[in-house]
């Protein structure tokens, strides 16, 4: 019998992939029939919850895939334009560096020591629970001097010997200010561009948009520097280098400070290439059984990570071996850069990430949220991580990486001018300020020798070129050739991006 | 005869014998002068007068395309008028418009300009033209009338050709008030460009005044108080004027940027009624700023060289990039070269001109000179090769030169010794190259000194390094 054709009742139900229909449409709806078949089946098999959970939450959600490597560069059309950087390391102060220390030079504060900051100046600013008590809030001038450095004569803290020696070569911003006051919102707001876990971190975006320079070791990597002391440490989590709602290859891998960077992944005894080899195809064979059954793209970026792992077992050795660094490595970077998992090493370790084309390094260093003794730990925190600082910026820029690598240093927010608990000539303890605080960036993209913005008498509002955290963001995109309102992925039906539905803007005085 | 009669007979023979036409004709002879005599009547003084008259005056930009197109719609009709009459019957009326909106556009713009207390050669030029034109106009409106009758048929065609090269002029000499009178050429080819006079640009000044404030002031208040337009008598287009001041004294007063007018100007928050750049333009940025403050702080000396402590960034910039050829129908191929080789060639950016980038950090060790030839069918396309840490060897600087495009070198940690380099000097486009960690001397790196836009020579851990500070001040 013919039948009309859009009699569609009578019709045999089609496949849907078969159709004549946009891929979009196509991997959507199998997704979608992902989600279907697992409900259909949990009310039978139980042992199916138990694999969804192995596979991450994604296979439940049934979210559109997201496209791998090179796919969402190409679809995108990334790089948007030529960019200036072509990779970055961003050093990551955990805990709120205090830019009234480092930083931020007020001349006038000694005069007012111990006297409260007038009302007029605090505002209706929020306070944490930590100083909402206080009865006053006296003024703690910053206990150590500041010096000129270099050409541009910049004022840096004499607790920065070495960051004043490359002072010309930053780009230094005094008016980055935040909109959250804790820790865990204010660092997902820096990382991810919102307050909330979930979304897409810095690193992964770049990954997923930019795609990898070098296909054995992975697009984002993470290096956590060890505890020093035991307190102030706030502790940072995975979910600063997850991939949010994209394709958990986007992720950031991270090495690990002490033992094997990366765990089992020397070749057990009795266990050759070979065999790992003839183990990994028959894993990825069932894993792509698993795809065809049930569609859920996240299988294929574990077969992604399964080859990744394996040519990582040849390139991470290589990686970590620094017996052939020269001896001015060493003169230059300090004796602690021989100690895996100190700020030095892992300084090191992202100028070598930085030389074999990773995109994104990021480097952790915790410690810096001092709500008291401050003249205790600073000087400590400070000293760990000065020498590397300038000791990575220096070698990437007599190695000719400077001119294609952007450096980024920053915390999740500033502290405050006056004292949390007591305040005495010799100590004084300092919380969380959202309001202003320096970062600085150095080399693609960025005009060295500068500092932008300006803020009051008092460290405590910005009175002059405000940097939020979203130009921020947009402004490292930009760097790295990414317009950041067109570095977009569809998720719960919105176009999602970085900086967010906020508008943001490039700060074009930072750009080189 | 009397003088009165003689008078009489003169006029009975000049004037036209209509009443209506002679009356018509002493209008416009009375609206002439007055149009003459109104730069006297109205002197341009550099002082800005009523806030209404500058209110009103800037609708003059906006008004000032009509009389435009009206104008030169004129000619148009006539001549479509001898295929089409109907169409020249209308360009008597389309003329007298004209006129009429030319009146109103100088009357708007004599508002503009002596409200807001302009002035300047270009401006007087501009103020000329637009009362010439106007007056042309209206000659044009009256002896329209004789040439359609015949009874003087060249004067019309005359004055209303005189009356488009005056318009012309006229609008030019307004876009260079408005848009600084390098406007049109500032994008012109350099082939075009030297046929135009030279500039006094001093390009050999080294003073930080030639180098810095006055390219600043240059770019950002030029425009108002400069040759072509002097707003409050100030002129900042050479040092003497900018030290002079305008009508309300000096505006820099050296050691003292705080009392320096300029400096108060500029710094003022931006919805300030007295901020400079006026009229919505952009603000001078911080750095800018900065220098200006710096220089006025040590004594805004027209011969200081350098000031200690200012960062200057590089005098010259690097030469813009040539953009490549369109590879999209080796797209297939370059993907091959992938799965082949290993090596990636991936795009600079979206746009094709950008050129390709050559990866080869995935097979580092096992890429050679023979590898490299494969690519050389890309060459032109390529505008950045990274072979750090290859097996390349010297022999590949055959292959290279053939890399016409290249901007970016990295041959960091090759076996590569120097040894030809001198046939990378014809790659003018070279701006960057990566030889850290090789075996290069001094003497083989040398012949590199002739190549003018390699600006970023890498050198570290090489023969050739320059030694350190450090190094230098341990050896003294």
């Amino acid at each position: 019998m013919k039948q009309h054709p859009l009699c569609t009742d009578t019709e045999h139900e089609h496949s849907v992939l078969a159709l004549p229909v946009p891929a979009g449409v196509k991997q959507e709806w199998a997704a979608l029939q992902t989600r279907r078949q697992f409900l259909g089946r949990t009310g039978k098999v139980l042992g199916w919850a138990a694999l969804a959970s192995l596979l991450g939450d994604r296979a439940m959600r049934g979210d559109t895939p997201s496209p791998s490597y090179g796919q969402a560069a190409e679809a995108l059309k990334l790089p948007h334009f030529a960019p200036r950087a072509k990779r970055a390391i961003y050093l990551f102060m955990s805990g709120g560096p205090s830019q009234v220390d480092l930083w931020d030079y007020k001349p006038n504060l000694p005069s007012l020591y111990d006297k409260d900051i007038p009302d007029s100046v605090r505002g209706s600013q929020q306070l944490t629970g930590m100083t909402t008590g206080q009865a006053r809030f006296p003024i703690a001038p910053s206990h150590w001097a500041f010096k000129r450095y270099g050409e541009t004569g910049t004022w840096v803290s004499d607790l920065l010997p070495y960051t004043g020696r490359m002072v010309d070569d930053l780009t230094i911003i005094k008016s980055t200010n935040t909109e959250a006051i804790n820790h865990e919102p204010a660092i997902m707001l820096m990382n991810t561009g919102n307050m909330n876990a979930g979304k897409p971190c810095l690193g992964s975006w770049l990954a997923y948009g930019l795609g990898s320079m070098n296909d054995n070791l992975p697009t984002f990597m993470v290096l956590q520097t060890k505890l020093n002391t035991k307190e102030n440490n706030q502790p940072v989590s995975s979910r600063l280098w997850s991939s949010g709602f994209l394709s958990s290859e986007f992720a950031g891998v991270g090495l690990r400070s002490a033992g094997d960077p990366v765990l089992y992944l020397t070749d057990p005894s009795g266990v050759d290439r070979e065999v790992r080899r003839r183990m990994l195809d028959a894993v990825n064979e069932i894993n792509r059984q698993t795809f065809e059954e049930l569609g859920d793209p996240e299988t294929n970026s574990r077969i992604a990570q399964y080859e990744m792992a394996y040519r990582m077992q040849s390139s991470v050795p290589e990686l970590a071996d620094l017996s052939k660094e020269p001896k001015s490595t060493w003169d230059l970077y300090g004796p602690d850069a021989r100690e895996p998992g100190t700020f030095a090493y892992n300084c090191l370790m992202a100028r070598r990430l930085a030389e074999r084309g990773v995109r994104f390094t990021q480097v952790y260093k915790r410690g810096w949220d001092m709500h008291d003794n401050v003249t205790g730990i600073l000087p400590i925190i400070a000293g760990e991580t000065d020498r590397g600082c300038y000791a990575l910026v220096t070698d990437l820029k007599q190695r000719g990486l400077l001119d294609d690598t952007l450096v980024v240093w920053a915390g999740e927010f500033g502290r405050t001018v006056y004292s949390q608990g007591g305040l005495s000539p010799a100590n004084y303890g300092r919380d969380h300020h959202p309001r202003c605080y320096t970062t600085w960036m150095a080399g693609g993209g960025v005009r060295p020798g500068i500092t932008y913005g300006e803020t009051d008498d008092y460290s405590y509002n910005v009175v002059k070129d405000p940097v939020t955290v979203r130009d921020f963001n947009a402004t490292i995109l930009h760097c790295l050739g990414i317009d950041h309102n067109k570095l977009t992925y569809k998720f719960q039906g919105l176009d999602q991006k970085l900086t967010g539905p906020v508008p943001a803007s490039v700060v074009q005085d930072l750009l080189a | 005869m009397s003088t009165r009669q003689r008078l009489a007979v003169l006029a009975d023979r000049w004037l036209p014998r209509s009443k209506k036409t002679r009356a018509a004709w002493i209008v416009s002879l009375a609206v002439s002068l007055a149009l003459l005599a109104l730069p006297w009547l109205m002197r341009m003084d550099g002082k800005p007068h009523a806030d209404w008259q500058q209110f009103l005056g800037r609708f003059h930009p906006l008004l000032v395309h009509i009389p435009i197109g009206l104008i030169v719609l004129v000619p148009l009709l006539e001549i479509a008028g001898s295929f089409k009459p109907a169409l020249r019957e209308s360009a008597g009326f389309v003329l007298a418009l004209g006129f009429a909106s030319c009146l109103a556009s100088l009357a708007l713009g004599f508002l503009l300009a002596y409200g807001g207390g302009a002035a300047g050669t270009v401006l007087s030029r501009h103020m000329w033209g637009g009362i010439a034109l106007t007056i042309g106009a209206l000659l044009c409106v009256l002896a329209r009338p004789w040439w359609t009758s015949g009874t003087v048929p060249w004067a019309y065609p005359a004055l209303l050709l005189s009356v488009m090269f005056a318009l012309v002029w006229t609008a030019h000499q307004g876009g260079s008030l408005t848009h600084g009178s390098d406007y049109l050429t500032r994008y012109m080819p350099p082939g075009l460009k030297r046929f135009l006079p030279q500039s006094q640009a001093n390009a050999t000044s080294v003073s930080f005044y030639a180098r810095h404030i006055h390219p600043i002031l240059d770019a950002n208040c030029v425009g108002c108080h400069g040759d072509s337009k002097s707003n409050g008598g100030l002129r900042v287009d050479s040092y003497d004027l900018l030290m002079k001041g305008g009508k309300d004294g000096p505006v820099i007063v050296p050691g003292q940027p705080d009392k320096s007018m300029l400096l108060v100007r500029v710094t003022l928050p931006s919805d300030h009624k007295q901020f400079m750049p006026a009229e919505g333009r952009a603000p001078l940025r911080s750095e800018e700023i900065a220098w200006i403050r710096a220089w006025v702080a040590q004594g805004a000396s027209p011969a200081i060289t350098a000031l200690p402590g200012v960062p200057e960034p590089e005098a010259s910039k690097e030469p813009p990039p040539q953009p490549v050829g369109d590879y999209s129908a080796l797209a297939r191929e370059i993907g091959q070269m992938d799965a082949g080789l290993g090596a990636k060639l991936l795009p600079v950016s979206s746009k094709p001109e950008d050129g390709l980038v050559l990866y080869t950090v995935n097979v580092a060790g096992n890429f050679g000179d023979a590898q490299l030839a494969q690519f050389q069918r890309f060459a032109p396309f390529i505008v950045e090769a990274e072979l750090g840490r290859t097996a390349v060897t010297d022999a590949s600087f055959e292959t290279l030169a053939k890399f016409t495009h290249l901007r970016a070198l990295h041959l960091e940690e090759t076996g590569v010794t120097g040894d030809g380099l001198a046939k990378l000097t014809p790659l003018t486009q070279l701006t960057y190259l990566n030889l850290s960690g090789t075996k290069v001397t001094q003497s083989a790196a040398a012949v590199l000194g002739s190549m003018k836009n390699l600006r970023h020579l890498y050198l570290y851990n090489t023969p050739a390094q320059p030694a350190s500070a450090a190094e230098q001040a341990q050896a003294k």
